[in-house]
């Protein structure tokens, strides 16, 4: 008799488990439990550091190449780093080869650069989306402005006061590639390694455990993993965003994974001793 | 007409093949213009490619609608999707953001493309969890190995499971982080670097195989 109600639990309508992890996501975004983020991992904070030592006036090169798919995770530690160059001072420099990712730049700047007082032109500049990797990465090696002679307005970038002195990757201080695919790989292969730039990454967290070898080699110089990158990020600036208010839902999403198959192995080891 | 086919084309790539590699370990003028050159060239070529694909993509769904197919009516989802984005995209000379706000492009972006690529995309986790719950089963060793690391790394991701571990195994002294750190840099790190030299290698073969024409999957079958 227990064994057969046991059983039943496999039998379970899957909408059941739908609803409950919808409660579990709801419900803490709605209500913040607002529990304490203890940890810093080394790798986030690495990053954070590496900005930190830049001096004002250095230029930062941005590859923000994510869609909304994965904008929960990506965008608020794209936010997040943005908010501490504009901090700092550097000069910012944004490509993408993601054509998603266009609304979700232009968001950012729109938002972040006025919270900075910061201009387009002058301390920022956004190229166009161009569709080859590999091709706009190895130009830029040489001349920048030979993949890039315009921004995403048509703005001639030559006469641009951010990209003063600004020729090729030996002008850039770090490279901060945010996203959901494995252009950071290419970052690493063909930049990084190649001309010596020191490149950092934010991933989404299932493709973090991917990259250790980069960090391990220091091919990497920092990487931020998921919402919880994003939360330890927005934690070091002490400037509270998305990143942090999601960690909740994320929370109880995780634990969840965890019990229910915690219970249905359980389950597995009564029925087979019963 | 052979020669056409197949012997110009893996011409072209031999020597396309073999100048850029070349030109990848030479660091002198002549062959930073060649791959400008080519890098500028394989721009214009992927942006046909774009075009190449819009135009069979719309030519396949077109044939779907006329011809009736079953689920005819998701591709005329294709179309109106298209419209959606290009036209604004057209009327705004593909600005989203004005000094006055988001333009309609803007709006069609957030409230269309990002609300259903994010709705594809948070579906799946609903998928993940109800399969977790009926799959994840501790049959083996090698299994229980496995469920040990995603338990710890799970519970570690998070401020909650971190707090669980601190109460519950507080007292080895022993912290989630340092647990989690010893996952991803010795197993983890070990198992990614062997798969990674394993594409590495792989990707190399498959290159030279190319630019040496015995590799020919490309040319079709023609």
């Amino acid at each position: 008799m227990l064994k057969e109600n046991l059983q039943k639990f496999f039998k379970i309508d899957r909408r059941w488990i739908f609803l409950l992890l919808a409660v579990c996501i709801f419900v803490p975004i709605m209500k913040p439990l607002g529990l304490p983020n203890k940890t810093i991992a080394p790798e986030t904070k690495r990053v954070y550091d590496y900005i930190e030592k830049l001096p004002p006036g250095s230029f930062v090169l941005f590859s923000l190449d994510y869609d909304p798919s994965t904008r929960p995770e990506l965008h608020p530690m794209a936010t997040a780093i943005v908010k501490h160059a504009f901090r700092k001072n550097l000069r910012v420099g944004v490509v993408t080869y993601i054509p998603g990712a266009t609304g979700m730049i232009e968001e950012i700047f729109e938002t972040v650069g006025k919270e900075y007082n910061k201009t387009d032109g002058k301390d920022y500049v956004i190229f166009p989306y161009m569709p080859n990797i590999v091709a706009a990465m190895t130009q830029m090696a040489s001349d920048i402005y030979g993949m890039y002679p315009m921004d995403r307005n048509g703005r001639d970038t030559r006469t641009m006061p951010v990209l003063d002195g600004i020729k090729n990757y030996k002008n850039v201080s770090f490279v901060v590639c945010i996203t959901g695919t494995a252009i950071l790989d290419y970052w690493v292969a063909y930049v990084g390694d190649k001309y010596s730039v020191p490149v950092a990454g934010g991933v989404t967290a299932i493709s973090q455990p991917g990259y250790g070898p980069y960090l391990q080699t220091g091919q990497l110089k920092g990487l931020l993993g998921g919402m919880k990158g994003a939360a330890e990020y927005e934690s070091l600036i002490q400037s509270p965003g998305k990143g942090t208010s999601g960690i909740d839902a994320l929370n109880l999403g995780h634990l969840l994974v965890l019990a229910l198959i915690l219970t249905s192995n359980i389950i597995i080891l009564i029925v087979k001793f019963l | 007409m052979k020669f056409i086919k197949k012997t110009i084309p893996l011409l072209i790539v031999f020597v396309v093949g073999v100048l850029s590699l070349i030109s990848y370990y030479v660091p002198h003028k002549t062959s930073v213009n060649f791959i400008e050159l080519m890098s500028k060239w394989e721009n214009i070529v992927s942006a046909f490619a774009f075009l190449l694909g819009l135009i069979s993509l719309f030519f396949s769904h077109y044939h779907k609608i006329s011809r009736k197919v079953d689920g005819w009516g998701y591709s005329i989802f294709v179309f109106i999707g298209f419209f959606a984005i290009i036209i604004p995209a057209i009327l705004n000379h593909g600005k989203s953001m004005t000094a006055a706000g988001p333009t309609s492009l803007g709006w069609a972006y957030s409230s269309i493309y990002t609300a259903l690529s994010g709705t594809m995309f948070a579906v799946l986790a609903f998928y993940i969890v109800s399969t977790a719950y009926r799959s994840f089963r501790i049959k083996s060793k090698q299994a229980f190995v496995l469920f040990v690391a995603a338990f710890v790394l799970i519970l570690g991701k998070v401020p909650l499971g971190q707090i669980i571990w601190t109460s519950v195994l507080g007292w080895t002294h022993v912290t989630v982080s340092t647990v989690i750190d010893w996952i991803m840099t010795v197993p983890a790190v070990a198992g990614k670097r062997g798969i990674m030299i394993g594409i590495a290698i792989g990707a190399i073969v498959t290159s030279f195989k190319i630019i040496f024409g015995i590799e020919r999957q490309y040319l079709g079958k023609d």
